[in-house]
């Protein structure tokens, strides 16, 4: 089958922007970088659910916005359904949707229902209205047309969850999405991402969360990221594997893993 | 092609009019400008005559025209960076540049509003001096006045992308529009004609287009001077234009890249 997705050996460093002490001693060199990912390769196939779990600081946001186009590499390569990065970025941001849990990302004077025609005019979406509606629906929005700094986190939350999919992307990449909802929302997200998303519609997709039991009610695969380093990949059967333990839970493999880091 | 740029002037709208005295408060604020010039030129107008011989109006008549044609320079200069900014503080810029918008599209959106709203505030001010102040427009060559204007909001705004730029990489702190704004109004013949200051002044002024810019559109409203009495003017401007646009877009595409190295997109 077909990839979808395909990295590469991909490796980021962020450099800390030059401190005032050091601008005043003109000491341009002396900063030292933090490595945020180093030589993470993995591969996708249609349909499939990833769940990238690590804790804080593992590199699992910059792994899914290099994906996205929004930070670039400084090793490595990534390529979207035949489109390669740095290349073929618009072609690759017309097949990946991004849902991140910030809330900043919508215009809070706007209404809910506003926010989401203007980015829908962004895709170029032949009926936006009828494709808003339908998400309306699908999440249980009630109050379309309230002012975005109204709402409750979890509420903000579906408006983002509502604008990653009005594209109805390949390539969906969820980091933290259900941080702000509540268990029977997140339940019922998770449900939908199966069975709707995947299942039906055969839509790719990665996840990332630090709660392992949530990974494991929805994802068939499972990436283990500890300080950039990918610690281990596969089903769970074979990270079992991996550990000589056939029994273990995902909390006890991503101890076992990463402990001696 | 147009239906982006339109759903961005409606979303900028939604947000400005949901600030519903602004609206109000922009009218009040140029009516108070205007006023303010109409006295100053009361007090000194008469003092200034000989400097103004070359327009053919009075003191009120050159700033009024000025100061309309100033809000579209200022767009240009200020409009990209200003709303780069918003869109960084609003956390909105990461979702901008997420979508299969080209770039170039979205900094010519981003602008759109502002461009908008300067002529409203254009047509504020010439509807006072008309009605109000009963100054007349009788000479003017519109031609040349949409020319110099267009050329003048080619070549604002590619000074306005290269600012941008700045506020790209480093989000606070633009030189660029620092050194513009702190010497705009002082040499380049919005606030008086040029002559008044000493020669040196004057020398320097002639290295900044808004000085070119100024002088054409008084030219050309008030003494009614066609395209070709105006070469030096808007050949400088079109030079201007020529050699500023594409190495505005290449400078914004770099500070673009270098974000997206950094990883700063959604920092403010």
């Amino acid at each position: 089958m077909k990839h979808i997705l395909e990295v590469e050996k991909l490796t980021k460093d962020f450099t800390p922007p030059l401190s005032f002490s050091k601008l005043i001693k003109l000491d341009f060199k002396h900063r030292k970088p933090t490595r945020a990912l180093e030589d993470v390769s993995f591969s996708l196939k249609k349909g499939q659910i990833l769940g990238v779990l690590g804790p804080n600081g593992a590199g699992k946001t910059t792994l899914l916005k290099i994906i996205a186009t929004l930070i670039l590499p400084d090793k490595g390569s990534v390529v979207v359904n035949g489109y390669r990065l740095g290349i073929n970025d618009d072609k690759i941001k017309s097949f990946i949707g991004m849902v991140s849990s910030q809330e900043r990302s919508f215009y809070w004077r706007l209404a809910g229902r506003q926010n989401l025609e203007f980015f829908a005019s962004m895709y170029g979406l032949k009926n936006p209205k009828d494709k808003i509606e339908e998400l309306f629906k699908l999440f249980a929005i009630d109050y379309q047309d309230s002012r975005f700094d109204t709402y409750s986190a979890g509420m903000k939350q579906k408006f983002a969850l509502i604008r990653g999919l009005l594209n109805d992307p390949e390539l969906l990449l969820l980091d933290e999405p259900t941080k702000s909802l509540d268990y029977a929302t997140a339940l019922d997200l998770r449900n939908f991402i199966k069975e709707d998303l995947v299942r039906k519609k055969e839509k790719t997709v990665i996840f990332t969360t630090h709660h392992m039991d949530e990974a494991l009610d929805l994802c068939d695969l499972f990436m283990i990221l500890h300080k950039g380093r990918l610690y281990a990949l596969g089903t769970m059967e074979e990270l079992r594997r991996k550990i000589n333990n056939p029994v273990a839970s995902l909390g006890e493999i991503f101890v076992k893993l990463t402990e001696k880091s | 092609m147009l239906k982006k740029p339109f759903a961005f002037i409606k979303k900028d709208f939604l947000i400005e009019s949901s600030y519903k005295l602004s609206f109000i408060f922009r009218l009040f604020g140029v009516l108070g400008t205007v006023l303010t010039y109409f006295f100053i030129d009361k007090l000194f107008g008469q003092r200034i005559v000989g400097h103004l011989q070359q327009f053919g109006v009075n003191y009120f008549s050159y700033v009024l025209l000025s100061m309309a044609f100033f809000s579209y320079i200022g767009v240009g200069l200020g409009s990209f960076s200003s709303r780069i900014r918003f869109e960084q503080m609003q956390g909105t810029l990461e979702a901008l540049f997420l979508t299969p918008v080209k770039i170039s599209t979205i900094l010519f959106s981003l602008g759109l509003w502002n461009l908008l709203f300067a002529t409203v505030d254009m047509a504020i001010y010439i509807a006072l001096g008309i009605f109000l102040f009963k100054i007349s427009f009788a000479n003017v060559n519109i031609l040349s006045t949409l020319v110099i204007l267009f050329l003048t909001i080619i070549s604002f705004s590619s000074l306005g992308i290269l600012s941008a730029s700045f506020i790209m990489v480093f989000k606070q702190g633009n030189p660029l529009g620092w050194i513009i704004n702190s010497l705009e109004g002082l040499i380049c013949g919005v606030y008086f004609p040029i002559t008044i200051m000493p020669a040196w002044l004057q020398f320097l002024a002639k290295f900044f287009p808004i000085t070119y810019a100024i002088r054409a559109v008084e030219l050309a409203v008030y003494k009614g001077y066609t395209i070709s009495q105006l070469t030096k003017e808007i050949g400088f401007l079109l030079l201007f234009s020529l050699l500023l646009l594409p190495l505005s877009l290449a400078s914004f595409k770099f500070a673009l890249k270098k974000a997206r190295q950094q990883g700063s997109l959604v920092q403010y």
